[in-house]
């Protein structure tokens, strides 16, 4: 249990997807005005990131790996996480509209995503290092950066409502503020170096 | 439409007037990420431009055989496959860039750079003038990336091109020449923190600011995050209602797309 | 007929293209592989004749085991077919993943050089682990190595590496593992 804790907070903060591993930028700046729309969004992103994990690592282990072929990973689990998407997006449009009307219109907008195809490459790569990191751990490092993900959009769709109502000088108007909004957001993630191995050991 | 442009203007576009990074903000994530250093960023830069190149003279290639509903998942095929050779490559011949990369080699398939050129230009376009788009919009990302990884090396490890000849340069023979430390005899030391994460974040913003400055004083508009429509998926996309589908993807991606809302369709 | 022209001919022509793709990575895999394998091995015969340089040869290598892990040990051998030393490869656990280190140790038990490979933490930061000023500080140490922070000696101590106190733990740590795998390995002479 200890283990896996540690798996999801190192993702959440030390290795928080956004802001010290930088992916999923465009959604990030893109879709964090509003902070339901960012809570929308990042709870899509959960939910694909745990299912595309699912998916991927018994395709991985099972498939490519006893058979050679880990130089296909790239294609596979890229084709994998499209058809997954539009399965999921078929799917709860027929049976579940409620839980569509929530996250359906974000759903496709994830495929090209890179935190759920980078999330799926961390996990074979730190499988490769360490053969003891298995699916459950696996499922828990996809969660925990999801969450890590969601952590970084609320708090800045947070910083980024202050912003929309200060006086910024012009030249910095727009994309450069909120930049340089999110380098200061990246400042207190830095502060969490170290304090899980510290916490676990 | 655009066959009638020159070839000139299809790769100088990219350049400048619309630089992939500073002007349509594509590729933010290996922009950020992989410009800790001169040497990384010129690594990852080449990288893009190979894929971009291959993949939008392929794809220009197949446009009239590939049907449009399954255009999506073949341009993917497309490019993944092109990326799978090159992380091979780069693999067999520069390994230590392949670790430096890390994981942002094989990402460089979800680059909305790539998809976003197959899907506007080169899926519509003769083979050259989308060979030609590769190479400019492939050149744009490479310097803008080097501009950033210059500040962000410049600054923050006090060296320029530090370990070229480990890297990127031991493929062209240069063994001896490790880069440049500027620092050096300097009283002061560099500052971390530009290297770092918020470092990444504090130069684009900065880049972005002085780029939107350039494109302000030649009576141009900002650069926007247009939200979906930078998004390569969004002629796909639900989100979109279809009278917008033409605009976001028109050759000209400036012209007067609203920010798409996601609320608003929500509703 | 609709039905073939709207799903059939599409998927075929996915499928067709999704074969060429696969056919053509099949072949720049089997280009490439041996070529990736041979710089891996290059990589890992460079370190070990920099970490142990009176070393003209290296031995197979050898798996040995420690607290449940597994670690890799080249025995290095001089022109006169004498044993000079050994090559440890051992990691431990640095900022960001393993910190892994090719430790060369010499028949006395002291350490006679140190290059880390598989070095992925912060540049600026960890990754000046690869820096001759850190590297050099490990060389002649005996028994267990400490790691002195700014205004904090220990015994037996190197230098931390500015702002970088983990990945210097990771690779001190990995070169006492390489200390007591010398240990096992030689007999407990050390």
């Amino acid at each position: 249990m200890k283990y896996y804790l540690a798996i999801i907070l190192t993702a959440i903060l030390t290795e928080n997807f956004v802001l010290s591993k930088f992916l999923g930028i465009c959604p990030f700046l893109g879709v964090s005005k509003k902070l339901n729309t960012a809570a929308g969004m990042s709870l899509a992103v959960i939910f694909v990131m745990a299912m595309a994990t699912a998916v991927t690592y018994p395709i991985n282990k099972y498939l490519l790996e006893k058979n050679g072929l880990e130089y296909l990973q790239t294609i596979v689990f890229i084709l994998v996480i499209a058809a997954l998407v539009q399965l999921v997006e078929i799917i709860l449009k027929k049976y579940i509209p409620s839980l569509y009307s929530a996250l359906g219109i974000y759903l496709p907008l994830i495929t090209t995503n890179c935190a759920v195809l980078g999330v799926v490459l961390l996990n074979v790569e730190k499988r490769a290092a360490d053969p003891a990191f298995g699916f459950g751990a696996s499922m828990f490092n996809s969660i925990g950066a999801g969450c890590g993900f969601m952590l970084a959009m609320v708090m800045f769709a947070g910083v980024r409502s202050k912003l929309e109502s200060n006086d910024i000088p012009k030249f910095l108007q727009g994309l450069p503020i909120t930049l340089i909004a999110a380098s200061l957001v990246s400042v207190s993630f830095l502060g969490f170096g170290g304090i899980v191995d510290n916490i676990f050991g | 439409m655009a066959e009638k442009r020159s070839l000139g203007k299809e790769f100088s576009k990219g350049l400048l007037i619309e630089n992939p990074v500073l002007r349509l903000v594509l590729g933010t994530c290996p922009t950020l990420a992989t410009s800790t250093s001169m040497v990384n960023a010129l690594g990852m830069g080449i990288s893009v431009l190979i894929v971009l190149v291959c993949s939008n003279t392929v794809i220009s290639l197949l446009r009239k055989v590939i049907p449009s509903k399954v255009r999506i998942p073949a341009y993917i095929v497309v490019i993944a496959s092109f990326v799978t050779m090159v992380q091979m490559l780069v693999k067999a011949f520069v390994p230590t860039l392949n670790e430096a990369l890390g994981v942002f080699l094989p990402l460089i398939v979800v680059n909305c750079i790539i998809l976003g050129r197959a899907e506007a230009f080169a899926g519509k376009n003769s083979v050259i003038a989308s060979a030609v788009d590769g190479v400019g919009m492939g050149i744009g990302f490479t310097m803008a990336l080097l501009c950033m990884s210059t500040i962000r090396e410049l600054f923050g490890n006090g060296t320029l091109l530090d370990g070229a000849s480990t890297s990127i340069l031991a493929l062209f023979g240069v063994t001896k020449f490790n880069g440049v430390d500027v620092f050096a005899h300097l009283p002061i030391e560099p500052a971390l923190i530009f290297i770092l994460a918020p470092g990444g974040f504090f130069t684009f913003g900065l880049l972005m600011a002085f780029a939107n400055k350039i494109a302000e004083s030649k009576g141009k508009s900002k650069a926007e995050l247009r939200g979906c429509a930078s998004c390569p998926m969004a002629a796909s996309c639900s989100l979109l209602l279809s009278g917008e589908k033409e605009d976001v993807l028109s050759k000209n991606p400036r012209a007067a797309v609203p920010a798409i809302n996601s609320e608003e369709v929500a509703k | 007929m609709k039905s073939f022209k709207e799903i059939v001919k599409p998927a075929l022509i996915l499928f067709a293209i999704c074969l060429v793709a696969t056919a053509l990575l099949a072949l720049t895999n089997k280009v490439t592989a041996p070529k990736i394998k041979a710089s891996d091995e290059k990589a890992e015969a460079d370190s070990c004749s920099e970490v142990l340089p009176d070393a003209k040869f290296f031995g197979e290598a050898e798996t040995l085991k420690y607290n449940g892990k597994e670690y890799i040990c080249y025995e290095g051998i001089n022109d006169n077919d004498e044993i000079v030393g050994y090559v440890f490869k051992t990691s431990s656990k640095g900022y960001k993943g393993d910190v892994t280190v090719m430790t060369g140790i010499g028949p006395d038990g002291s350490v006679t050089g140190v290059a880390p490979l598989n070095l992925n933490e912060t540049p600026g930061l960890g990754m000046n682990a690869k820096k001759d000023s850190f590297r050099s500080q490990f060389i002649g140490k005996t028994g267990v190595i400490g790691v002195s922070k700014a205004g904090h000696t220990v015994e037996n101590g190197i230098d931390a590496l500015t702002g970088a106190t983990i990945t210097s733990k990771a690779v001190a740590e990995s070169i006492n593992i390489a200390i007591e795998l010398f240990g096992v390995k030689t007999g407990g002479v050390n």
